[in-house]
């Protein structure tokens, strides 16, 4: 069984304004200034790496955009849509995986899945978890418990959970934080099938430069809540050929060492 | 059905679910249930007995052909005080223990933020949780009523009329009303808490001030309603004695009547109290002017419960789905 991008929402005007914008956006935790004027333009189906050290300001910016949390100044917008003013348009057209995703343990992937999926509007929120389950590879730990799960697992199920609404921008917070080798293997072939597949735009904060070669069309570099650089994977290698590696490239442009 | 609806009605069996797997919930629900009908069963055999010789002594009065009986002295509604003084003190502490899980568990388990990023709003979240609660607390009152109600005729063997129905329904919204109250006051403070479990501990020392604390003061010191011990008892005052006291401090009395009145406990248990038949004052009396005379109480209890209401969802819409100021 397959997943396709939801037609319901309003397509037309999704697909005319860029996936994600921000535009002099701040945000300011007591008197730290963790964001700083940042702009950025995202297009549909590009997979964007935002790399940063800790306390960047790469969370917040995620925190912003799936309007967990109100900007200080500034504005950022998912398909056009503002999200502070059309919150609720917002949160229909994107899907959300914290670092270090929890859900309620005692119930089942299944469960947990049909409960999100209810509250996101579907209709038929039971076929809808299953199928992102069976999309994912991972449809027999449909009845067991969320909390005897490994983490590999546990983001598994993170995964469905934020595709089961089948958003049109996927929100990765260091999506590989915790997982094994084979883990972060299999989340990177995930992303790829998510963006060739379903055409979803993926926006992942990270700090492991080698899966951002791998996986993403672009990046940005955020350095003390500035964006110091945001360019697709394809033209920094170029700006760049005497670097070896993206690790080599991010420290030339002002990124610390990850 | 409104999209904002079901995410209501969604969140709402939700939390209904959630709450009847807290193993903490449940022990203090079997309490309760298990004290109230401890209460009911004991009160109704005895009541049994009561109303046995009654019925002899009416036998034998109608057989020596007496014309002027005196009515039963009994009031079988009488016999649920126990359960509502339970739900009083044990529904209260319950209320504000699934008022602190709501709120905590989404925090604890972090699962707040995976709510918050789909179209459901703080106030939605605030209002499915408390129907939710409703929904448990309604299961709690109708099952101790009527297994109750029911003791009273197998065991008591009176079974009640439908005006009495009526009447012990009355006083089952009223306790619905009051845990709904107490639901409100621990998921705010919960909420409002930087740790959730000195959410809990403030909300169950603002429990015992208004549950405990205050009505006491009300009951020791009121020309009224004396108790043993009580002060005008304790210096020989008879009632006008002490109301004559009372004329050189109403200062003081307008406090201690004010007290009283914000009592939400002394509100409840006003009102049960008379829709029950505890309070032997009220017993002559008909459902009507009953209502009209304790309708004091029933607006402070809506009150009550539709300012705590709006206060939870006004928390709730204002809360952070996550904690801030860590890893930025």
């Amino acid at each position: 069984m397959g997943l396709v991008p939801t037609p319901s929402i309003a397509r037309t005007h999704v697909m005319n304004e860029p996936a994600i914008e921000l535009r002099g956006l701040q945000h300011r935790y007591d008197t730290d200034l963790v964001l700083r004027g940042v702009d950025l333009r995202i297009e549909h189906g590009e997979v964007f790496g935002f790399l940063g050290h800790n306390g960047a300001g790469k969370t917040t910016a995620m925190n912003i955009l799936t309007t967990l949390i109100t900007p200080t100044a500034g504005t950022a917008a998912v398909c056009g849509y503002d999200v502070v003013t059309e919150r609720s348009e917002v949160t229909r057209r994107i899907g959300y995986l914290p670092a270090d995703v929890r859900m309620y343990g005692h119930m089942s992937a299944l469960e947990n899945l049909e409960f999100l999926a209810k509250l996101s509007g579907l209709p038929d929120a039971r076929a809808a978890a299953m199928e992102a389950l069976e999309f994912l590879g991972c449809a027999d730990l449909a009845k067991r418990r969320v909390g005897t799960f490994s983490t590999g697992m546990r983001q598994r199920i993170g995964i469905a959970q934020a595709i089961v609404h089948r958003p049109h921008v996927l929100l990765l917070d260091e999506p590989t934080s915790g997982l094994d080798p084979m883990g972060v293997r299999q989340l990177r072939n995930t992303i790829t099938q998510l963006n060739a597949e379903l055409g979803m735009t993926v926006f992942m904060n990270t700090h492991l430069l080698s899966e951002v070669s791998k996986v993403c069309t672009t990046i940005g570099v955020l350095n003390h809540g500035e964006l110091i650089y945001n360019d697709s994977i394809e033209n920094t290698t170029l700006r760049f050929p005497d670097e070896s590696s993206l690790e080599d490239i991010y420290v030339r442009v002002g990124g610390p060492t990850p | 059905m409104s999209e904002s609806t079901r995410r209501i009605t969604q969140v709402a069996r939700h939390e209904y679910r959630a709450a009847l797997r807290s193993r903490v919930l449940v022990i203090l629900i079997a309490i309760l249930v298990a004290s109230t009908i401890g209460s009911v069963l004991i009160g109704a055999s005895d009541y049994a007995a009561q109303l046995a010789d009654y019925n002899t002594y009416r036998a034998a009065a109608e057989a020596q052909g007496l014309t002027r009986i005196a009515p039963s002295p009994l009031a079988v509604l009488a016999l649920l005080r126990g359960a509502l003084e339970y739900i009083e003190i044990l529904g209260a502490i319950i209320a504000i223990t699934l008022g602190y899980l709501s709120v905590s568990r989404e925090r604890v388990n972090r699962t707040l933020p995976l709510m918050r990023s789909r179209p459901l709003t703080g106030a939605e979240l605030a209002t499915g949780s408390y129907l939710g609660a409703l929904g448990i607390f309604a299961t709690l009152i109708v099952a101790t009523a009527l297994v109750g109600v029911v003791s009273l005729g197998l065991i008591g063997h009176d079974w009640i009329s439908p005006i009495q129905v009526l009447r012990v329904t009355l006083a089952c919204l009223a306790a619905l009303l009051y845990l709904s109250a107490f639901y409100c006051l621990g998921a705010i403070a919960t909420a409002r808490a930087k740790v959730p479990v000195n959410g809990l501990t403030i909300a169950l020392g603002i429990w015992l001030v208004v549950v405990l604390v205050l009505p006491q003061i009300g009951d020791t010191l009121d020309a009224d309603n004396q108790l043993p011990g009580g002060l005008f008892q304790a210096l020989g005052l008879d009632h006008d004695g002490e109301l004559a006291v009372l004329t050189h401090f109403t200062g003081y009395e307008r406090v201690r009547t004010g007290i009283e009145e914000a009592s939400l406990a002394k509100h409840f248990e006003r009102f049960a109290f008379a829709m029950t038949d505890v309070k032997e004052r009220y017993r002559p009396y008909g459902l009507s002017w009953l209502l009209n005379e304790t309708r004091n109480n029933i607006a402070w209890l809506l009150a009550y419960a539709a300012v705590l209401f709006a206060a939870l969802r006004r928390t709730l819409s204002r809360q952070q789905p996550i904690e801030t100021g860590g890893n930025s």
